[in-house]
């Protein structure tokens, strides 16, 4: 019997212990409140599962468990966890209390209960320890710096990842690494057919002033992640991420006015030429007004 | 050996039990319609007195003190007299106590009906009521241990240690719960301020639970389920066990209601972790109940009162084990503020208080009456369509609170709220109301069932108003605790037992409250956050009077997701001159800590005046009266010198100043409503509403400018 109580207190200790790893003050981030949702759901289904089982073996007076060989290890299980003395051998403790015919039995504190009782009174000075001795103390507030800090590093992994440049917010980048880059970007891919300097050759002069789908690099950006399917240039909106296209339609611009040999001959409308990353190259209505001045 | 003869009052328990079944009929209509007035708002008619604010402390307190509390009443004078084997005490207290009491009832409706209400809840009575509940609450202990004291039976039975620790706790609770400073005859401010006052009001709240639902309901259990079963209690060990612990740990744990709010986080901390450890002193009543039941599981299946109390036990285990797990500060993120927290409420008070007291009225009804119960059939479908009733309820408030929290808590990928828009998350769970409703109305229908089964009962039967008995008197020689049964002598000192009793609840209580009350660092203060202007505190006073803070609160927790939607997260020190606190506990709309300078005061007059206006789909009620109703400007000094009573640093003599402060700032904000083209007096409660909401939340935004 000595070993079945240092087994039971062991095994409720772990769980409480285990169970309990962050010891349930966390709320970072809502997937983690899900999971934890979920663990104490599945939990909470074992624990009923339990106990109605245990309530049918308990109850089940009809079911001889005696004669069976195969339940007898459950049996000493169960009967270790309850210590409950059979109806039958009721008599053996009932008090002699007698309140208005209401008897009273002197059935033992089911073991289970106690130590469940002792493994929460541990969990309890775990968590005390945990975030008052060892821990600040000062626990929300903590929670919620690191919620924001987990906010903020994420979106900067997002920035840097290119996912938020689409052709709205998109804007021209001069320094030399992301120009070398998209210079290499246009040698694999676009060369071929806009030429090695971009001077025209399947597709149109790109050092010119005239453009078929307007020259800001929102309009560029615009054109060459969808294409222009119908005439030949392809969609790379899937081949290159988001900051690619950026790099490359930057190095595009920087082509303007260089005049290389062997240009093709203006394609599309006139537009006015405004150094890359001016302020006031964002409004639609401007380019309007280009075309009407044309 | 000298057997006397006496007779058991049998015309109190009757007089509670009908009062039992009048006001739970009264309590459950009022619950249905304010549960169909969230999705059908105009059902609140544009009356003041059928507003949500209005009705749900009405709900509240009839299902708590006039249904709930006549039941317990109704089962201890039928107990306690049988349990002792002696009448009542005093015939003349039983009738000041049944009188009494339902006089209080009468008058909360009234009041409460009227808009006179602190805001605390399940303490919404102002001081008069307080008092006279305190005195008839006093009326039932004494009646009560008196019976104990002149008893014929050695030792008190278990279902008294129970009551004890009810009439104890409560007493100890709502007198220190109802410390308030009258203002007038039914107006009144707590001492407590902010998260003090916040404190106190859940520790009271919290254990109103405890020693109102719970406690008495579990000294019934121990009578009249072995009683209705014939069988003896499993386990006398396991009783005294949990009995102890449960009132030494039940009292702590009230800042489970506070988690994530202002309060100081080592005393969330203990309302987490004692939450944790009151799981088995719960489940040791749950499982004594259940396991009573062995070798009488072949009567459960064809007693209707058995069933009815299988399911109230069993509906208290769940509630018992939910309570922990949503006091893990995880969980309670995503629950408080929800629908999941009613459901958590209605798990417990429809099926275990409400079931069990229906299990005791089909038993005990026709004891009173010498007979049978008129129809066991009806009974029956009682119990199934009861049954039917709280799944109907409980299921879809589950969904719904974490429906509607996640979608508060959902950002985009860019980081931004998904459903910035309250409402949206509103609509989103209408469906669920209508369930719940539905839910709701099977519960009446069954309830209504059971007035007619027991009327007819009555009718068949006669009543025995004194029940003749017999018992040998008590003979309490040599009467000293022995080794090992020192619980078995506490059981012959029925006063003794009062007060050991009350030692052990007062202990949590204490400890909590006083370093929070005592150690400044516990509520650091702001200097730019200064006491309400008179417009302001009387708008205060409307915000109350309309029971706002049934629906919204005012506390912005450290989530980001709040940050986001609401602005910063609320500092204690933001609400030191807060007397009441009104924090709030569930959000069906959404947090208004920092609404100030959000919205225009036309958008404020506009949406008061229907809301729909403003929030097409909106669910709150209209309040368009307060365009008209004239502000009562003549109780500011009042208001102004009790607040200075209790610490709020106005200048001596600003009673001579603040109505004509008062209407400085009523006119600047009517002159404002005038310029939008809208035509309003200054003295009038909507102008007062929009100077409070217009500075809620603000007073920290100053010192940061001034810091800068």
């Amino acid at each position: 019997m000595k070993i079945n109580k240092i087994y039971f207190s062991m095994i409720s200790l772990l769980f409480f212990l285990f169970g309990s790893s962050n010891l349930f003050a966390e709320s970072n981030s809502g997937g983690r409140q899900i999971e934890a949702i979920i663990e104490l759901m599945v939990a909470l289904t074992i624990l009923v599962v339990a106990v109605v089982l245990w309530l049918a073996l308990v109850y089940s007076e009809k079911n001889d468990l005696e004669g069976s060989t195969l339940l007898q290890p459950l049996k000493n299980m169960i009967h270790n966890l309850t210590k409950s003395t059979p109806v039958s051998e009721e008599s053996k403790i009932l008090l002699d209390h007698d309140y208005d015919g209401i008897r009273e039995l002197d059935n033992k504190i089911p073991p289970w209960f106690s130590f469940i009782f002792a493994g929460t009174i541990l969990f309890a000075i775990a968590y005390m320890i945990n975030y008052h001795v060892i821990g600040s103390g000062n626990v929300q507030e903590e929670e919620y710096a690191a919620e924001v800090r987990e906010a903020a590093l994420q979106k900067k992994m997002l920035s840097a990842s290119g996912a938020l440049i689409d052709e709205e917010t998109v804007t021209f980048v001069d320094d030399p690494a992301s120009l070398s880059e998209g210079k290499n970007i246009f040698t694999k891919n676009c060369a071929a057919c806009h030429g090695k300097k971009g001077e025209g050759l399947v597709g149109p002069n790109l050092t010119d002033d005239y453009w078929i789908h307007g020259n800001r690099i929102n309009d560029l950006f615009k054109t060459v992640k969808y294409g222009v399917v119908a005439k030949g240039m392809p969609t790379w909106g899937k081949q290159l991420s988001p900051t690619q296209i950026q790099e490359v339609t930057s190095y595009i611009l920087t082509l303007h006015g260089t005049n290389p040999p062997n240009a093709k001959a203006p394609q599309g409308k006139l537009y006015e030429y405004k150094k890359p990353g001016a302020k006031t190259e964002k409004a639609g209505s401007e380019q309007e007004e280009v075309k009407k001045n044309i | 050996m000298n057997v006397e003869k006496f007779s058991y009052d049998n015309q109190s328990p009757k007089l509670f039990a009908i009062a039992t079944i009048f006001w739970g009929v009264v309590a459950l209509l009022v619950g249905l319609t304010i549960a169909v007035q969230l999705y059908v708002p105009a059902l609140s008619f544009g009356l003041p007195y059928t507003t949500f604010g209005r009705l749900r402390p009405l709900h509240t307190n009839a299902a708590i003190f006039a249904f709930v509390g006549n039941a317990i009443f109704a089962g201890v004078y039928y107990s306690i007299q049988r349990i002792s084997k002696a009448r009542m005490y005093s015939d003349i207290l039983s009738k000041i106590h049944f009188w009494g009491w339902q006089l209080i009832i009468v008058s909360a409706a009234v009041t409460l009906l009227s808009g006179i209400t602190t805001s605390k809840e399940y303490a919404e009575l102002e001081w008069p009521i307080d008092i006279a509940i305190a005195v008839v609450w006093v009326v039932f202990g004494w009646n009560m241990i008196g019976t104990l004291v002149k008893r014929r039976e050695k030792h008190i039975y278990v279902a008294a240690w129970f009551y004890i620790a009810t009439f104890v706790t409560v007493a100890v609770l709502h007198i220190g719960n109802s410390i308030e400073l009258p203002v007038s005859f039914l107006k009144s401010y707590p001492v407590y301020a902010g998260v003090q006052d916040a404190l106190v009001q859940w520790w009271y709240g919290h254990n109103a639970v405890a020693f109102f639902l719970t406690t008495p309901f579990l000294g019934l259990m121990y009578y009249y389920l072995p009683k209705a079963a014939n069988r003896p209690v499993y386990s006398y060990k396991l009783s005294i066990l949990h009995f102890w612990t449960l009132i030494f740990i039940y009292i702590w744990a009230g800042p489970h209601h506070l988690l994530y709010s202002a309060l100081p986080n080592w005393a969330q901390s203990l309302g987490t972790v004692f939450s944790i450890m009151l799981w088995m002193p719960s489940w040791g009543g749950m499982l004594n109940g259940l396991l009573t039941l062995r070798g009488a599981w072949d009567k459960v299946r064809e007693d209707p009162i058995l069933k009815f109390m299988v399911v109230a036990v069993t509906a208290y285990g769940m509630s018992t084990f939910e309570g922990p797990t949503l006091s893990l500060k995880n969980v309670n993120a995503i629950a408080h503020f929800t629908d999941w927290i009613p459901a958590h409420v209605h798990v417990g008070t429809l099926g275990w208080n409400g079931f069990m007291t229906f299990g005791v009225l089909y038993w005990m009804i026709p004891k009173l009456f010498n007979t049978k119960l008129y129809s066991k059939k009806l009974a029956n479908a009682h119990f199934w369509i009861g049954t039917l009733g709280i799944v109907a309820w409980v299921i879809p408030m589950w969904w719904s609170g974490i429906t509607q929290s996640l979608m508060w808590k959902q950002f985009t990928p860019l980081g931004i709220l998904q459903y910035p828009n309250f409402l949206e998350t509103v609509l989103q769970i209408i469906p669920m109301y209508i369930i719940r409703s539905i839910g709701g109305l099977l519960y009446i229908t069954g309830l209504l069932m059971l007035v007619y089964n027991l009327v007819r009962t009555m009718k068949i039967g006669s009543f025995v108003k004194n029940e003749e008995a017999s018992a040998p008197a008590l003979v309490l020689a040599n009467n000293k605790p022995q080794r090992g049964m020192y619980h078995r002598w506490l059981e012959t000192k029925p006063i003794m037992f009062s007060i050991v009793a009350t030692v052990v609840i007062s202990i949590g209580g204490l400890v909590e409250f006083l370093p929070t009350y005592l150690i400044k660092s516990n509520i650091p203060t702001i200097a730019s956050v200064k006491p309400y202007t008179p417009l302001e505190l009387q708008g205060r006073d409307v915000y109350i009077r309309e029971g706002c803070n049934n629906c919204h609160s005012q506390l912005i927790r450290p989530f980001r997701s709040e940050v986001e939607r609401y602005g910063e997260y609320s500092k204690a020190g933001e609400f030191v001159y807060d007397h009441p606190f009104l924090w709030g506990s569930k959000r069906t709309g959404p947090d208004l800590a920092r609404i100030g300078g959000k919205y225009s005061n036309m958008w404020h007059y506009l949406h008061m005046q229907d809301p729909r206006q403003m929030s097409p789909g909106s669910i709150m009620p209209t309040y368009k009266w307060l365009i008209d109703s004239k502000l009562d400007v003549a109780s500011t000094p009042a208001k102004i010198s009790a607040m200075r009573k209790l610490g709020v640093p106005y200048p001596e003599g600003y009673e001579n100043q603040c109505i004509a402060d008062l209407d400085k700032q009523a006119n600047e904000i009517s002159d404002d409503l005038l310029n939008s083209g809208i035509v309003v007096e200054p003295e009038t409660d909507i102008v007062a509403l929009i100077a409070y909401l217009q500075r809620l939340g603000t007073d920290i935004k100053k010192g940061k400018i001034a810091e800068k």
